[in-house]
């Protein structure tokens, strides 16, 4: 470490690297990378080496950049020209020479600074990828049906081969005892003859099928349009777990159309880069999925700048809640008016990579959730939406919005009345303000 | 000879159908009932047109080397929105510019156009949750959890470092970015980040609850735009 203390030397010498820590966590992190890599601006390794012999000017430039580049410096032009158009004004640093010094010490002891830390403590509640990994493909009993056809099929063949030989066994030993061989029958004839003389068994085995089968069939056609479980492989494997869990983004900060649309919305990458053009390497995969943003809007991350003229390609998501065309379901009035919290209807999304549509059950299994209106039918669905609708109790006296109603209804003889009705049971729910009418929804 | 035969066939036969009935892939939206009215050619956002049954491929906007059809565009360059008389200061284009003079110029030049009342200033606390907290802190800190969490260090202090931030440059730094932090222009609408830089303004006061008075005004009045030192920050 560099404990030599010399009372002549430079800015470059003599720091503490430790001070130096923290006055550059403080002051400089949010732009200077002390590798070579360039962030929101130059990376500071070998600074010394560029910087030789110019102490005085690089405490000046530090402190007061702009005055420093008056001075009219060759090298501090080349900085000029070279990042303040893209990336602006160094702003004046409030550090002293000693604190200059022990930063600059810092920078030399090269320690990491900055970039993800895969030891960064993690929320109790939030799943690594590998938890997340395991819950998911235990929810998923893979596509084995080809191997149960093949394997019924052989076992067809060898059943009805084996029948074949012993029937021509039988033959033979007819034919040996001079008896006349077997009636030539199909096998549909001999099946019908068998089931003849076993009837009991087969009525017993033909209820027993058809009960399976009713119950099979009307649950097939009761997952009509039905999402529950849907999670489809997406062109990046985006984490919420990280990106909501992890590090508390909120849902409304890329889905942010959700408080003033009809759509919540998928960012687009730009929203993406709010944060990735500093965070080049994620948890979980690294850089391998992190690169695909890049590459989509054509940013160099060893530069840390857009490239030019590039031809941006777009993030092909796959939509994963689709609500049918004849409905007009709208996020905004759910969101910024009714306040229903994002996990009431798409579950505990916080826990799961991609995007997911809940089941029934991992929505009512929320116990964190404010307010949670609990739900018995399979989520969207139309009876889901008509159940909520019937159990949701509307705040008329501090929402904002239903306040204008409740005033208007009590500015009347019948709108009292009216209301007398609706809060007869003490409450009103959105089913008796019309939330059951078809044209709410339907329109 | 024939029951067993039968049985063998018969079993077979259930056990296929009640394995091949319990398999669920994670990749399949299920049995769609009239899939056009589930995946139509009407205009929605984020439907992928070019999978949709009525479209050859020729309707939409096409990307940028025109093969794929895009949905998600910006709007048409120079327009503005319609909007209320009184929303119309808050759709109108920013006229400042992307530069590190335009920057330093904001400082003077550009105010919030909004009171300071309640409705405003709680719905800015409310944006500054959704939008700002994960980076800046719950007070302004600057430790959200992702700094907290190691990935982006330094994020200045509102209350210490960008005490004297005038608002013009908070305007500026939303739509266009400074530093690592990146645009926030297609996120929060100007009425929003108005909104959002009354409650920030109140956090370089070290105030997190805004209190208010009879009339709904704040009650610590933010300090007009300070603009002494414009080469601060």
């Amino acid at each position: 470490m560099l404990f030599t203390f010399n009372s002549f030397a430079g800015v470059f010498e003599g720091g503490d690297a430790a001070k130096g820590a923290s006055l550059f966590k403080a002051n400089c992190a949010a732009c200077h990378k002390i590798t070579d890599e360039v962030l929101a601006a130059p990376g500071l390794k070998d600074i010394d080496v560029r910087w030789k012999g110019k102490d005085a000017l690089i405490v000046k430039w530090i402190q007061n950049p702009q005055a420093a580049a008056a001075s009219g410096d060759p090298y501090i032009k080349g900085i000029v020209d070279k990042y303040v158009g893209t990336f602006g004004w160094m702003a004046n640093q409030a550090v002293t020479e000693a604190e200059i010094k022990d930063i600059l010490a810092f920078v030399k002891a090269g320690d990491t600074g900055g970039g993800g830390d895969p030891n960064a403590p993690k929320g109790p509640q939030c799943l690594t990828l590998d938890e997340i990994n395991k819950a998911e493909s235990a929810n998923e009993e893979g596509d084995g049906t080809i191997w149960f056809i093949i394997i019924g099929a052989i076992l067809a063949i060898i059943g009805v081969t084996a029948a074949n030989i012993s029937r021509s066994l039988k033959n033979a030993i007819n034919e040996r005892e001079g008896l006349a061989p077997l009636v030539e029958r199909t096998y549909w004839a001999e099946a019908k003859s068998w089931m003849w003389s076993n009837k009991k068994f087969v009525s017993v085995i033909g209820l027993f099928l058809f009960c399976y089968f009713t119950v099979v069939g009307y649950r097939a056609l009761m997952d009509i349009g039905v999402y529950d479980g849907y999670t489809p492989d997406q062109p990046i494997l985006f984490s919420h777990a990280v990106h909501n869990c992890q590090n508390e983004i909120d849902c409304q900060y890329c889905h942010s159309g959700a408080s003033k649309s009809r759509h919540a919305g998928i960012p687009s990458a730009n929203v993406c880069m709010n944060c990735h053009k500093g965070v080049k390497k994620g948890t979980m995969t690294g850089e391998k999925e992190i690169a695909k943003i890049y590459d989509a809007i054509g940013f160099d991350p060893a530069t840390g700048t857009y490239k030019e003229n590039y031809q941006q390609k777009p993030i092909e998501w796959v939509k994963v809640n689709n609500m049918p065309d004849h409905v007009n379901f709208n996020h905004s009035t759910h969101v910024s008016i009714a306040k229903i919290d994002c996990k009431n209807c798409h579950g505990p999304q916080n826990m799961y990579t991609v995007g997911h549509v809940p089941t029934a059950e991992e929505i009512n299994g929320q116990d964190d959730v404010v307010g949670l209106v609990k739900l018995e039918r399979r989520p969207f669905t139309m009876g889901w939406c008509l159940e909520c609708h019937n159990k949701k109790e509307v705040d008329l006296n501090s929402n904002g919005y239903y306040q204008e109603m409740h005033e208007r209804y009590k500015s009347s003889e019948v709108g009292l009345r009216t209301l007398r009705d609706i809060m007869e049971d003490g409450e009103a729910t959105v089913r008796e303000l019309g939330g059951w009418e078809c044209g709410k929804c339907h329109y | 000879m024939m029951i067993r035969r039968s049985i063998i066939f018969g079993t077979t036969c259930a056990a296929v159908l009640a394995l091949s009935s319990c398999r669920e892939d994670s990749n399949s939206p299920g049995v769609e009932y009239m899939p056009d009215m589930y995946r139509s050619p009407a205009i929605e956002a984020y439907v992928d047109y070019g999978d949709s049954k009525h479209m050859d491929g020729t309707q939409g906007q096409k990307d940028e080397a025109g093969i794929k059809p895009v949905n998600a565009m910006l709007p048409a360059p120079g327009t503005i929105p319609y909007t209320k008389a009184d929303m119309a200061v808050y759709v109108m284009p920013y006229a400042l510019n992307n530069t590190p003079e335009d920057y330093e110029r904001s400082a003077m030049e550009v105010h919030s156009p909004m009171l300071a009342n309640k409705k405003n200033v709680l719905r800015g606390q409310e944006i500054y949750s959704l939008m700002c907290k994960h980076c800046h802190g719950d007070a302004g800190h600057g430790d959200g959890a992702i700094s907290n969490n190691g990935f982006i260090a330094g994020i200045p202090d509102y209350a210490t470092k960008l005490k004297d931030l005038p608002e013009g440059k908070m305007f500026h730094t939303i739509t266009y970015g400074k530093g690592l932090m990146g645009s926030h222009a297609s996120q929060l609408n100007q009425l929003e980040r108005w909104q959002v830089i009354e409650y920030v303004k109140l956090l370089q006061k070290g105030i997190t609850e805004p209190e208010f008075d009879k009339d709904d005004m704040l009650v610590v009045k933010a300090t007009e735009t300070a603009a002494t030192d414009t080469t601060q920050n």
